[in-house]
């Protein structure tokens, strides 16, 4: 079986610790390179973690870039309160010895677009800023990409603001620059990843695995349970595993085809995800399709047999 | 018999197929003592909204003056909506011609005079772009006190329809409704979300038209011309939107009603006239606004059908 090439953008943070061990499992996909971003935490420490992780797993053939580190145009924020002060919520990891890549993000990403002639899934599951400057940098670049599955935004609502979701509020001009580029987009937001959660039946077997991938898991999602404690959630979201298994099983996700852009210029709608799926009103270029449902069930069994595995 | 006091309510629109059928739905309670009809440019120009408001209180024997609102936005140029309203921004129906003169009062004095007048809090019924609701609060905030509630049309906690953030309603005048939004009077707002549940289907129009009264005749003339653009869309029934802000005051158990703090937002490339939603309390603001976002579609149906059965033998 042909392998599906995959390339990861990732501000490794908790979560894109998850869909990293979970891609790393999926022998539908073949990682041929991941690159790092600011968001969830600093560069610097979304670059380690991503090589750490990686390590981890066994995989540290995958070649990990250094991407951007701050937003286009405003200024950076992180998630520390989820992700703590090293991205993976305090956890401590083995280092990476493989050797460090020093191209950069943008210029690696273009090489094994045109390398994959068309055939590259793109998986940004961080702010957008590396993809955006791709894109300025190889304007060809749009017509070697397959397509860009993202987890980001939301049609309904926001987790950092009434109306924006965090990697895309990081940087919304980024975000717009990839929307308006043409490359067609599964957009993965809030409505498909509130739905994505691992319960504490899933937590707790997760960690019962005992082995250093499941201690992992253990260690860097602490953060983020008593933060969603606090909010009375049913779970941990798994938001950044969403577009990677889509990859995988696209029948478990429900999703329309739509027009999505990017709020740049609102006030209290700043970094909102605009769509015309429910509107009279159609956008000219419609090229996205916006995912709403997963079959939770399909969805968590696939991660926790990812962790199982070692 | 008269021992409970009717509703003081002002009709403020800009008819319009669905303001028409509000204001029939309206004339039919008991409970309400409408005291003003009042005109707002946004489907049509002033003038034409002004002379179907009108015909309109002509044809239900309304005994109160037309009177004439703001013909533009409070700050940016006016949007209109002939292509579902057509050229009259009525099309369709002939109706009487006006039975009363023009008030002589502008729609702000005639709503603040309302105010002033009655002893009863008044309710605000407001169908249109929120320009005069918005200029009578910021010119006599002393008369907030005096409102019960402004129950809208207008905005769309999920999506809008004229463009992909914003509802029409709002996107005519954004700034009038962040006034309204702000000003802490009681406000709810039947946004999208409701109305575009608020379906009436063809076959439903002809239950309408068999009650053979010359106001069922109408309104089903209405549905029928509003109809063919709202078709055209892609809906298998009429959106009949301004009626929801009526009927969720009188039998709000019939709707899903939700409090939030909602904001508008006034900037934006897209998102120009979008009702903003705090659905998490991400902000920490008390709900400023009751929004009705569902309803029970068969209900609304047999209701709209009776209130319009309640004009038997009626003489045009």
């Amino acid at each position: 079986m042909n392998k599906i090439p995959v390339w990861i953008d990732t501000d490794t943070g908790v979560d894109d610790a998850v869909a990293l061990v979970t891609a790393s499992m999926l022998e539908e996909i073949e990682i041929v390179g991941v690159s790092a971003v600011a968001g969830n935490t600093s560069l610097e420490n979304a670059f380690r973690n991503a090589r750490d992780v990686l390590s981890l797993v066994g995989r540290k053939d995958v070649r990990v870039f250094p991407g951007a580190d701050r937003p286009l145009i405003i200024e950076g924020r992180t998630a520390a309160y989820v992700h703590g002060n090293n991205g993976l919520g305090g956890a401590e990891i083995p280092l990476s010895d493989a050797p460090k890549e020093t191209g950069k993000a943008w210029d690696a990403l273009y090489e094994a677009a045109q390398h994959y002639k068309g055939e590259l899934i793109v998986c940004p599951i961080g702010p957008l800023t590396n993809i955006a400057i791709a894109i300025a940098n190889h304007p060809d670049i749009v017509d070697c990409i397959k397509e860009l599955n993202i987890m980001g935004g939301a049609l309904i609502g926001g987790n950092i603001t009434p109306c924006a979701e965090f990697n895309i509020l990081c940087d919304p001009q980024a975000a717009e620059a990839v929307f308006r580029s043409g490359i067609r987009i599964n957009l993965f937001g809030l409505d498909v990843t509130h739905k994505a959660f691992l319960n504490d039946d899933d937590i707790d077997e997760i960690i019962s695995y005992g082995n250093r991938v499941s201690d992992l898991f253990r260690d860097s999602n602490h953060l983020l349970y008593e933060y969603r404690a606090q909010l009375h959630w049913e779970g941990i979201c798994e938001h950044d595993s969403c577009p990677i298994l889509y990859i995988a099983h696209p029948e478990w996700f429900e999703g329309y085809e739509c027009g999505i852009y990017v709020e740049t210029q609102g006030t209290i709608s700043f970094g909102k995800t605009v769509s015309d799926l429910w509107t009279d009103y159609k956008f000219e270029d419609r090229h996205c399709k916006a995912f709403l449902n997963v079959d939770r069930e399909k969805f968590t069994e696939r991660i926790k047999e990812a962790y199982r595995s070692f | 018999m008269d021992n409970k006091k009717k509703r003081p309510v002002i009709l403020d629109g800009d008819p319009g197929h669905d303001d028409a059928i509000a204001w029939v739905l309206a004339s039919t309670i008991d409970d309400f003592d409408i005291k003003a009809i009042t005109t707002v440019a946004g489907n049509q120009t002033l003038e034409k909204v002004t002379y179907n408001a009108r015909r309109i209180a002509a044809l239900l024997h309304l005994d109160v003056q037309v009177a004439k609102g703001r013909n533009k936005p409070l700050c940016s140029d006016l949007i209109i909506a002939p292509n579902f309203h057509g050229e009259t921004g009525l099309d369709g129906p002939k109706l009487p011609e006006p039975h009363l003169p023009l008030s002589d009062l502008s729609a702000i004095e005639m709503m603040a005079k309302v105010l002033q007048e009655s002893e009863e809090k008044v309710t605000i019924i407001s169908t249109g772009a929120q320009t005069n609701v918005a200029a009578l609060l910021l010119a006599h905030p002393e008369l907030k006190e005096k409102i019960e509630m402004i129950s809208t049309m207008g905005g769309g906690l999920r999506n809008g329809n004229w463009t992909s953030g914003a509802e029409f309603n709002i996107l005519v005048d954004p700034e009038a409704a962040y006034t309204v939004y702000h000003s802490g009077v009681p406000l709810q707002m039947c946004g999208l979300d409701v109305t575009e549940q608020a379906l009436v289907y063809p076959e439903e129009f002809e239950r309408i038209r068999a009650l053979h009264n010359p106001i069922a005749e109408t309104v089903a003339g209405w549905f029928d011309f509003f109809f063919i653009h709202v078709k055209s869309l892609g809906w298998a029934g009429a959106t009949t939107h301004d009626p929801c802000a009526v009927m969720s005051l009188v039998h709000p158990e019939i709707f899903d009603i939700r409090d939030y703090y909602v904001d508008i937002e006034l900037s934006g490339r897209y998102c120009r006239g979008a009702t903003i939603a705090d659905y998490q309390g991400k902000l920490g603001k008390e709900p400023n606004c009751r929004c009705v976002v569902g309803l029970d579609r068969q209900k609304f149906v047999d209701y709209l059908v009776e209130a319009c059965s309640k004009y038997e033998g009626w003489e045009v």
